[in-house]
């Protein structure tokens, strides 16, 4: 989305380290800026991942306006 | 596992050694293999497996957007060889790759889920015999060069040329089994049933390949009589923990649990079922391979307070009759038969069968 020219921010939990450090390689961006946040979200309670994006939220914030 | 997120490129490397035991070393060295030796990919070698083929080394079978990734008969073919390959095999493993790449079976979830998926290939067809492809005894190894080897090749494929890494791209918990190769056949001439890939809109003199991204084989120790045997296969295709009955990923199933295709596979004699045809046994076991709301709710699978008439109200885990893939295989000894859970809901993955261009072992390419 990026190269489309649409700014965009990815999270990820902390267990995808690798695989999103890999997809970054692959697309020829090795630096980008992916959050991470600790693991796991599955299994999270409605109120529980709601502050987990609340928390998140301002880092997103900063990538987006590449401050990240 | 990798922390970096380093992969193979998925582009040709040329490299030299002196014996053939250095070259086993290096292609370990070089994040080649599956954790088994594999036969060195000469060029000589692999340029005979192209020949063989009968399609350039450049031309794109497929390709993986998500990674980036195009992949030619020429890396197809160096995967084959190095997974142990007769050259004749090419065929089936190039058509096998093609269907792994279509739309509809979308290989990025299957090749990279925290589920334990394996990518199971049937082969039907003149092929399996002239090939000899295992459809009987010891139906899912060991023993066999052409199941043991194609299924390598495919996995082989996935990780060298589709970048499916484990613990970088693949990030399955519990691995699979299946995921060294999973490779079998339909025994169609044994019996009276009308043979999958013929089902699936092909001519018995034909050959095809059929891809299915499964859980591993779940053995059912039924035999003997046919109701009974159906039973025990849909009360195992039931079961609470397989993908069929989970939620998550629910997709447009509109019934709160997954759903999914299966495969089955009968062995045995086939006159034990001389008073029944596939679609009935489908019909049969679709009709039973269900879960109680009650069960759903217990196992979290469905929210809510338990009420009454949820033991009484059945969800279906099967969309349709026709999402059973059942084949009949397995040794002639008895009438045991397996289940093989999709490993995602049909939204997520769906099985495809490809036509293979065959004429033949002399002259194999149609």
């Amino acid at each position: 989305m990026e190269n489309a020219g649409i700014p965009s921010a990815t999270i990820c939990t902390d267990r995808f380290i690798p695989t999103a450090a890999g997809m970054a390689k692959m697309w020829g961006a090795p630096d980008y800026p992916t959050i991470f946040t600790e693991h796991p979200i599955e299994n999270l309670s409605r109120e529980a991942l709601r502050a987990r994006a609340e928390e998140l939220a301002p880092k997103v914030v900063r990538v987006l306006t590449g401050e990240g | 596992m990798p922390e970096s997120g380093d992969t193979n490129t998925g582009e040709t490397t040329t490299v030299r050694w002196d014996s053939a035991l250095e070259a086993i070393e290096r292609c370990y060295e070089l994040g080649w293999t599956d954790g088994l030796p594999v036969v060195p990919p000469t060029e000589q070698r692999v340029g005979e497996f192209i020949e063989r083929s009968g399609r350039p080394s450049q031309e794109v079978v497929g390709e993986l957007p998500e990674r980036r990734r195009e992949i030619t008969v020429g890396k197809v073919a160096a995967n084959a060889v190095m997974a142990g390959c007769l050259p004749e095999y090419m065929p089936v493993v190039l058509t096998a790759t093609e269907a792994m790449l279509e739309p509809v079976f979308n290989l990025v979830g299957p090749s990279s889920s925290m589920g334990g998926a394996a990518i199971l290939s049937i082969v039907n067809g003149p092929v399996a015999k002239e090939l000899n492809i295992n459809s009987r005894n010891n139906l899912f190894g060991p023993g066999n060069r052409a199941n043991a080897t194609i299924g390598r090749a495919l996995r082989l494929v996935l990780m060298n040329a589709c970048a499916a890494i484990p613990g970088v791209f693949d990030r399955s918990v519990i691995g699979h089994p299946g995921k060294y190769t999973y490779c079998i056949a339909e025994a169609e001439t044994e019996t009276h049933w009308t043979p999958l890939h013929v089902e699936r809109g092909f001519s018995a003199d034909q050959s095809a390949v059929t891809v299915f991204a499964g859980e591993a084989p779940r053995q059912v120790r039924a035999v003997g009589h046919p109701e009974p045997i159906l039973h025990a296969i849909a009360d195992v295709a039931s079961s609470l923990g397989s993908n069929m009955s989970t939620s998550g990923s629910v997709g447009d199933t509109g019934v709160g649990v997954r759903q999914g295709q299966i495969v089955v596979t009968i062995a045995g004699n086939s006159n034990l079922w001389k008073d029944w045809t596939k679609a009935q046994i489908k019909e049969y076991i679709h009709a039973r391979t269900q879960r109680s709301v009650a069960d759903l709710k217990a196992a979290m699978v469905l929210e809510g307070e338990p009420v009454p008439g949820d033991s009484e109200t059945m969800i279906p885990l099967i969309p349709e009759p026709d999402d059973i893939l059942l084949i009949f295989a397995g040794g002639e000894e008895s009438n045991m038969s397996s289940v093989i859970p999709s490993w995602g809901p049909k939204v997520g993955s769906t099985a495809v069968t490809k036509l293979i261009r065959w004429a033949g072992t002399e002259k194999n390419v149609a």
